[in-house]
């Protein structure tokens, strides 16, 4: 069934054409920065800065959009969490105290609000690098970068079967779940029981696990008979070499990198939500 | 004399888990530059011996070995996988999870991307073996878009980039429908010329494979070879009939008409054409005439319709229509197949009947009630689909369990759950192993306790996602009888399958559909005699029709007087 083959969109962006080793570099330190700030304007900037290269990649906007809101929606839910449980979070984090409402003895304070919005600026900021990252690389260039740059080929190749495969999966799951529905056992809007949902869910996952076994036996074999794991070393069709663009990229992102750590180091700012 | 080039001597072999001996004291000679099919049942251990050569035994899979067994003086089970492939190239049977790579270029390189070939090297290579298979436009593309023939094309090349003298194909026809397969039979004989490599085919569907210029048949039953020769002494030796395993249909015509195979001394037997001689031709002739022919005898159907589809159109994207304004009806107790080339949409039209899918525009009526907006969970009760692999539709571990879930999810009471799910095990033999957990079902059976899970929801309509893959003749046989038992009790059938001989002998109606849009909708003999539909269907004219050429007589007579004697057998 699977017309896809991967994740992987294709394209010649600015970020198609970059080293997929260096994209997994920018997404890591990107993702540290992220989780190493607490500041209203770093996620600010993060989102900006990961927006416009978004815009640069070519990735389908419904791909996009879906994922955005998807995200939005989980913010929000954690949001009214944080809120309802500790709605003096903010409070104790920031020293400060400016009470906005005060419902029948439940008071939400303005400094909460802002943590909220800070944190949920955090998790926003991650998506766009992620998108890229998983949609502008293909899995076998990746794999191939990631030997290059020194891991051993078989670790190498998994992720690219992981990669390559999870849409199969995906589809086979779908198949599952339409014959299971048809004969009334639903976890979609049809079944009102949400317990009977989440039960029925699970039912699913033996023939889904059974057909994956299934698959991994037999690619084993194909990958067997057409000698992987021969040797030491091997070569690669999609085969990535660095460029000058690659090297600018990195010495660009590590500096950048090294400068926010600096900042956070010197400043040691915990939680900030004004902008100036 | 020549030397084989792959040499079996009283050569057993036992699975690591398994009690008994799987091959029992194999000898076999195979020379250089033959084409060799094995044949057998499920089961046999045709597979077994496939494995034996390709170093999946027992590198892969681990057992006792006994005897000896040369490939081209190597003893592979010494060596290891790696040296055999460079030997032995294999060409798999599951044709998705064969591809490695994620486009056809890459695919084709996998081998030489492990024996660390060079870049540029690597390139040339690609393109000269894909020209080799006339594959060599597609090099950017996804194997997975490409249909079941040119993907065979595919995993034929990359083998041949580490250019293996001996070639095996595991069941290369499977999942292929018939025009593709053809093409496929064609491809290994011209490789064949072209390079002189050794092939080694393993496939129940003779008759096909035979097209190929097969020059030795071997025959296994029970992990024995119990016959070897030429196809045609193989052919009139008779002992596919002993085994049931499903003889060309020209054959089976022959034997029909009071030809006695084994006597008539026919030079040729591995084609329809070369079969016919004028005593042979004389004796069919008057089969055809012959006085217990009743053009009537195809029972008549109940005419109340138990489906209407009315003008159905269906698209993923806009742009690209799937199923174009079809239209048909089935009757009560028919059994209808739906015919055509993998991905022309037969499959979605299975979908939409079911309700998975909804239809973009037209209707469905169950009966004369319109049901085109009825729910999923409400449409599942009343039309059940039958997916090809059981495995993807069974998720509990014991049978009772499995017949029980549909019922019990839809809240009924219990007496009406163990009473509906009786009936069910009952009507699909399985009530002796009721008790059983599914995992020691056969295939055959398990097919079974998908089709009772939905029996007990009493649906009036099933659907089949091609029924009867991966069964051998027997299976088949039995299954198809309850198929039959099931719409005698009133309820339509739809069969959705590429298999002829499914549509010839079982079926009252065949519609055929081609990108999207129905092309032909009529008895099934008349089906096989239009050449146009056939062809723009990717079906393939049945051997009979050339029987039927051959020996001058109109091909629906012969067709329907065919259809008319197996009806008798059965």
């Amino acid at each position: 069934m699977s017309k896809f083959g991967s994740l992987y969109v294709n394209g010649n962006s600015f970020f198609h054409k970059l080293n997929p080793s260096v994209k997994l570099l920018i997404f890591i330190l990107w993702s540290i920065t992220v989780f190493a700030f607490l500041d209203l304007r770093m996620g600010l900037l993060l989102l900006a800065v990961g927006l416009l290269m978004l815009s640069y990649a070519q990735i389908p906007f419904n791909i996009a959009r879906n994922l955005f809101i998807a995200v939005i929606i989980f913010n929000l839910i954690n949001a009214i969490f944080i809120v309802l449980i500790a709605p003096d979070y903010g409070v104790k984090l920031s020293g400060q105290e400016t009470l906005l409402l005060n419902i029948a003895g439940f008071k939400i304070y303005f400094e909460t609000c802002m943590y909220v919005l800070v944190i949920s600026l955090k998790y926003l900021s991650l998506l766009p690098i992620a998108l890229i990252f998983i949609f502008t690389t293909h899995p076998s260039e990746f794999a191939s970068s990631l030997n290059s740059i020194g891991l051993p080929y078989k670790l190498a190749y998994t992720f690219n079967i992981i990669f390559r495969y999870f849409p199969d999966i995906q589809n086979e799951f779908k198949t599952i779940a339409y014959a299971q529905a048809a004969r009334g056992i639903s976890f979609g809007k049809d079944e009102k029981s949400f317990l009977k949902r989440v039960k029925n869910l699970f039912g699913i996952m033996i023939p889904l696990i059974n057909s994956a076994l299934f698959r991994i036996d037999s690619i084993t074999n194909a990958m067997d008979l057409r000698s992987f794991g021969k040797k030491t070393k091997r070569t690669w069709y999609n085969q990535t070499k660095f460029t000058k663009k690659d090297i600018i990229c990195v010495i660009v992102s590590l500096a950048v990198f090294a400068l926010f750590i600096s900042y956070k180091i010197l400043f040691s700012i915990t939680f900030n939500y004004k902008l100036f | 004399m020549k030397q084989p080039i792959i040499k079996f001597e009283n050569f057993s072999f036992k699975y690591q888990s398994l009690q008994e001996y799987t091959l029992k004291s194999i000898n076999l000679e195979i020379f250089e530059g033959e084409k060799v099919l094995i044949t057998g049942r499920s089961g046999s251990g045709k597979s077994t011996i496939l494995h034996c050569l390709n170093g999946i035994i027992p590198f892969a899979n681990t057992g006792d070995i006994e005897g000896d067994l040369t490939i081209s003086e190597l003893e592979p089970h010494k060596t290891s996988i790696f040296e055999i492939s460079k030997k032995v190239g294999t060409i798999l049977q599951d044709q998705d999870s064969q591809f490695i790579g994620m486009s056809v270029g890459e695919d084709t390189a996998f081998s030489m991307e492990n024996d660390a070939v060079p870049l540029d090297k690597m390139k040339q290579k690609v393109v000269d073996c894909l020209s080799l298979v006339g594959m060599e436009k597609f090099l950017e593309r996804n194997p997975y878009e490409l249909s079941g023939g040119q993907k065979q094309r595919v995993s034929l090349a990359g083998i041949l980039t580490s250019s293996p003298e001996i070639l095996v194909f595991d069941e290369p026809l499977a999942n292929l429908d018939p025009a593709s397969g053809k093409n496929v039979v064609q491809l290994i004989k011209e490789i064949n010329k072209a390079s002189g490599k050794t092939i080694v085919v393993v496939e129940h569907r003779i008759e096909e494979m035979l097209e190929c210029g097969i020059d030795k048949v071997v025959v296994v039953d029970n992990g024995q070879i119990v016959k070897i020769g030429t196809p045609s002494e193989v052919l009139s030796s008779g002992i596919f009939e002993k085994l049931g395993i499903r003889e060309p249909l020209y054959i089976d015509v022959m034997r029909y008409a009071g030809i006695d195979i084994g006597k008539e001394k026919i030079s040729d037997l591995s084609s329809a054409v070369s079969s016919i001689n004028d005593n042979i031709k004389n004796k069919i002739t008057s089969y055809i005439s012959s006085s217990q022919f009743n053009a009537n005898q195809i029972k008549k159907h109940e005419s109340e319709i138990a489906l209407k589809i009315d003008n159905v159109s269906f698209s993923y994207d806009k742009n690209k229509p799937v199923l174009k304004n079809i239209s048909f009806e089935i009757k009560k107790g028919e059994i209808v197949t739906v015919l055509g080339n993998n991905g022309t949409g037969k499959s979605t039209l299975s979908f939409l009947i079911n309700g998975i899918l909804k239809p973009d525009s037209g209707k469905i009526f169950l009966g004369t009630e319109e049901i085109t907006h009825w729910s999923l969970k409400k449409r599942g009760q009343e039309i059940g689909l039958i997916m090809q692999n059981p495995n993807s539709m069974i998720v509990k571990g014991m049978i009772l369990d499995e017949l029980e879930l549909g019922l019990k999810s839809l809240g009924h009471p219990k007496d009406t759950i163990t009473k509906e799910v009786e009936a069910a095990l009952k009507i699909c033999e399985l009530w002796p192993y009721r008790n059983w957990p599914v995992s020691a079902l056969s295939y055959g059976q398990k097919k079974r306790v998908t089709i009772g899970s939905i029996l007990t929801l009493k649906p009036k309509v099933i659907i089949m996602d091609e029924p009867t893959a991966g069964q051998d003749l027997m299976s088949y046989k039995l299954f198809m009888k309850f198929v039959k038992s099931l719409s005698a009790q009133g309820i339509a059938v739809i069969l959705i399958t590429h298999d002829l001989y499914l549509a010839v002998e079982y079926s009252t109606r065949s519609i055929v559909i081609a990108d999207g849009e129905k092309i032909a909708d009529d008895k099934p003999c008349a089906i096989f005699t239009m050449s146009n539909i056939l062809r723009r269907a990717n079906l393939k004219e049945l051997s009979l029709t050339n029987l039927a050429d051959a020996a001058g007589i109109d091909r629906e007579t012969l067709i329907s007087r065919f259809i008319a004697s197996k009806g008798a057998s059965l």
